[in-house]
């Protein structure tokens, strides 16, 4: 199926094309095999791909609409394609701003230097309600507060962008991992012929990961995968991931903490775990400590963190480092720690917290992206030129009560990348999620979640928004 | 293995076998509707109901001892004993409720096995009667019965040989004794009740059982109930018989670990050979066969709640220090 309605504009960056139509060099072998393609070729192999997911079950459940029951994430099955030379960019930046991250996290807890220093001022972490007052004094094994990271990255014409760190409990490896693996037998050739790197040992890179942070003496580490059950959004990921670590998939209620160890309830009676790869947020890990009336986590965790005698992956209290009023600062912090220059710029933040900032974003709301601070996966946030007048004055109401709460940045261009909609090739907006893994080394799959605002013009890509995904394919040097 | 993941696996196993059992019985009773006599159909309402000890919506007329469903829709009941979500025992239900225990274990069973599952669950759950009630509900029985012995086909030929599979094989059996016991003191209940019982109400009791051609080698085409009866209950080459099920019971048991408590774990295993006992040894020298069937079914639902003390359920006596890996 050929090119020719497919919209070019000079605004967005295509990741396919440059801007007089022609393919960009690394994606000339893909363009030409859909471009041979018929379109009922290319709709029955979309099919395959949507069929597949629905019939082994790869589902995510909306919050807020459980009624709708488990939904797919819609996958397009047009890869998107990067060059080896932009994914090691990318992968130097990630593993850069990662450890920089850990250090600011050992020392937010500790000695709080940077803060000393004035490099952050004191009110934004003191604020953060992810901040963790019971995590002062704790040091993490190597330092890997974060073992897992999904960073979300945009691209537009003047490169990429760290759009968020996602520090607490990433999702989306599960989707990547099953894009890759329905797209790849669909479009064997290419894909042979492409040579296209491996993404599909995450689960052996995560395994040795969370390996690398038994605690000390435990050699050979009983690991759990520690999940808030069957009704969580992402239950799929977790029974996946259990999967690919041959780790127990383990529930609150299936573990005891007993004089400052974490046990599992097995057949064969009680056994010890050393690791525990959570998926569950903080506020709900130990009722002990953190909410009183959660049912999801376990009572004494903490204590027995505290012990040293399990390891929780990753850290409690890791959310002070991905909170967006933080994130205006990474860049400085990269500085601090790692007496380096940024690889990979943020994007220009405004915190309403400063006067500047909140002045700046209430003039200008209408064309400014403003969100909650502690907020994710889309949801509380204002998209300035999206919105009507009505909800920009509410909006501005709710940031005027309480300005801490509210950062506002400002509307991105977006790269587009081709995607098969109504059996047409057409543009749509995407960003980028790779995973990074921090034990004792950074360890990275090239790829990552390509997610896509399936609305023609949206840019909201969160499959809890009724984003989609599509697989990426990173090509060898 | 996690307690939780065996017990999820267990009850998977008892859902999907229910499954079977109600897909069986709906089966026969769908091909009666076309051309058997009304006392027949409405033995066969009668049966169904009495097995999974329910009440069909809105009642029943008892005008006589056989009429008790003779006002009664056959297409209501039809529908909800096989799409009504309401009605934990219903087809849909059964497979929802083995698809959600799988969904919740799918990491510890094959991928095959959950695809299987689920690609039958998500094809029946918005069928509705209407769709098939006109065209041929025998069909959709059939195929239905095809997709859940193909999953326990598939479970077989894909399962890894560890504790998870000896669980599915103990749900599996533990389910059979459990609803094939309550088919048969069903069946004898209304022959107290309404004498004797026709030639055709036990020939499709055989069927249920995959052992109607297994009773003509035997015995003879000529129907005696108390043949079939021992032939359900004692005879190990009907895969599905009593006795069989609750030897292939004690067979797993066996090759499972002890438990955390011995004591449990022990008293366990013990009721799985006072179940054998009474079906090897009291069944074929008592009169008072109700009675031992009675007992076979109180047996086997004390055996389910022993697995489940030894296993899934069973008190913390307190951790001790050493290292338990």
């Amino acid at each position: 199926m050929e090119f020719q309605k497919y919209e070019i504009e000079p605004s967005f960056y295509d990741e396919m094309f440059h801007g007089d139509g022609s393919p960009r060099q690394h994606c000339v072998e893909l363009h030409a095999t859909l471009s041979d393609l018929t379109g009922l070729e290319l709709s029955t192999m979309q099919e395959r791909v949507t069929r597949s997911f629905y019939n082994e079950g790869i589902t995510f459940i909306v919050y807020g609409n459980e009624a709708a029951g488990e939904r797919i994430i819609p996958i397009d099955c047009v890869p998107r394609v990067l060059a080896n030379a932009e994914w090691r960019h990318i992968e130097t930046g990630l593993d850069q701003r990662l450890r920089a991250l850990n250090l600011f996290l050992q020392d937010v807890y500790n000695e709080a230097r940077i803060i000393a220093d004035g490099v952050i001022p004191t009110d934004v972490i003191r604020d953060c309600p992810q901040y963790r007052i019971e995590m002062r004094g704790l040091s993490a094994l190597h330092g890997a507060w974060v073992a897992v990271c999904g960073t979300d990255l945009v691209r537009t014409n003047d490169g990429f962008r760290v759009l968020e760190d996602n520090l607490r409990v990433p999702s989306g490896v599960s989707y990547m991992i099953a894009t890759r693996k329905a797209v790849k037998a669909n479009l064997r050739g290419v894909y042979r012929r492409s040579n296209v790197l491996d993404v599909e040992h995450y689960g052996k890179l995560l395994l040795s990961t969370l390996r690398d942070l038994a605690p000390p003496g435990v050699t050979d580490p009983t690991i759990a995968l520690l999940t808030p059950g069957v009704y969580n959004s992402a239950f799929y990921e977790h029974m996946f991931l259990a999967r690919e670590l041959d780790a127990e998939l383990v529930e609150g209620r299936d573990l005891i903490v007993n004089d400052g160890y974490v046990y599992m309830r097995t057949t064969s009676g009680l056994r010890r775990v050393d690791v525990i790869y959570r998926r569950v947020d903080d506020d709900f890990i130990d009722p002990l400590v953190f909410r009183p009336d959660s049912y999801l986590g376990v009572p004494g965790l903490l204590h027995a963190y505290r012990l040293g005698n399990v390891t929780l992956a990753n850290a409690p209290g890791t959310g002070v480092a991905d909170d967006k009023s933080v994130y205006a600062y990474v860049p400085d912090i990269i500085r601090y720690y790692l007496s380096e220059e940024p690889i990979l710029a943020n994007v220009d933040t405004y915190l309403c917290r400063q006067p500047e900032g909140l002045e700046y974003t209430l003039d200008n709301l209408a064309d400014l992206v403003v969100k909650e601070v502690g907020g994710s996966g889309g949801y509380g946030m204002l998209i300035g030129p999206h919105s009507t007048a009505e909800e920009r004055q509410e909006y501005a109401k709710q940031i005027q009560a309480n300005p801490k709460n509210y950062i506002s940045q400002p509307v991105l261009d977006l790269s587009r990348a081709p995607c098969l909609i109504d059996d047409q090739f057409e543009p749509r907006h995407v960003d980028l999620r790779p995973f990074v893994l921090r034990g004792n080394e950074t360890r990275i799959v090239p790829g990552g979640l390509c997610r896509i605002a399936l609305k023609r013009g949206s840019l909201v890509v969160n499959s809890s928004q009724g984003g989609g995904a599509k697989d990426i394919w990173v090509l060898p040097d | 293995m996690l307690s939780n993941s065996a017990n999820g696996i267990y009850w998977m196993a008892r859902y999907m076998e229910r499954a079977g059992y109600m897909c069986r019985l709906l089966h026969i009773q769908s091909e009666a509707l076309v051309d058997r006599p009304v006392s027949e159909i409405q033995f066969g309402w009668r049966r169904i109901y009495a097995a999974i000890n329910r009440n069909p919506l809105g009642g029943v007329q008892a005008v006589g001892l056989l009429d008790d469903y003779n006002l009664v829709d056959a297409y209501l009941l039809t529908d909800e004993l096989t799409f009504v979500r309401d009605n934990p025992e219903s087809i849909l239900s059964c497979l929802e409720r083995g698809r959600e225990n799988a969904r919740q274990i799918r990491h510890c069973v094959s991928d095959q096995m959950w695809t299987a599952l689920n690609t039958e669950f998500l094809r029946i759950r918005d069928v509705k009667l209407t769709d098939i009630w006109l065209t041929s509900p025998s069909s959709f029985y059939e195929e239905l019965l095809a997709a859940i012995d193909r999953f326990s086909g598939v479970a077989t030929a894909t399962m890894y040989r560890d504790e998870g599979w000896h669980f599915f094989r103990v749900g599996q059996f533990i389910e059979r004794v459990q609803f094939g016991c309550s088919l048969l003191l069903t069946q004898k209940m209304i022959e107290n009740q309404t004498g004797e019982l026709t030639e055709a109400s036990w020939r499709s009791l055989l069927k249920i059982f995959h052992a109607s051609g297994a009773y003509d080698r035997t015995y003879s085409i000529e129907i005696q109930p108390d043949l079939v009866l021992d032939l359900l209950v004692t005879d190990r080459r009907i895969p599905e018989s009593l006795l069989r099920s609750v030897d292939r019971t004690t067979q797993e048991l066996s090759s499972l670990g002890d438990g955390p408590d011995a004591a449990t774990s022990g008293a366990l295993r013990r009721q799985a050979g006072r179940l054998g006992a009474l079906l090897r040894y009291d069944w074929p020298d008592r009169d008072d066969r109700d009675e031992v069937l009675r007992q076979v079914l109180q047996y086997s639902r004390q055996l389910d709640n022993l697995l489940s003390k030894t296993y899934f359920n069973y008190a913390f006596q307190g951790v001790p220090r050493s290292d338990i890996r």
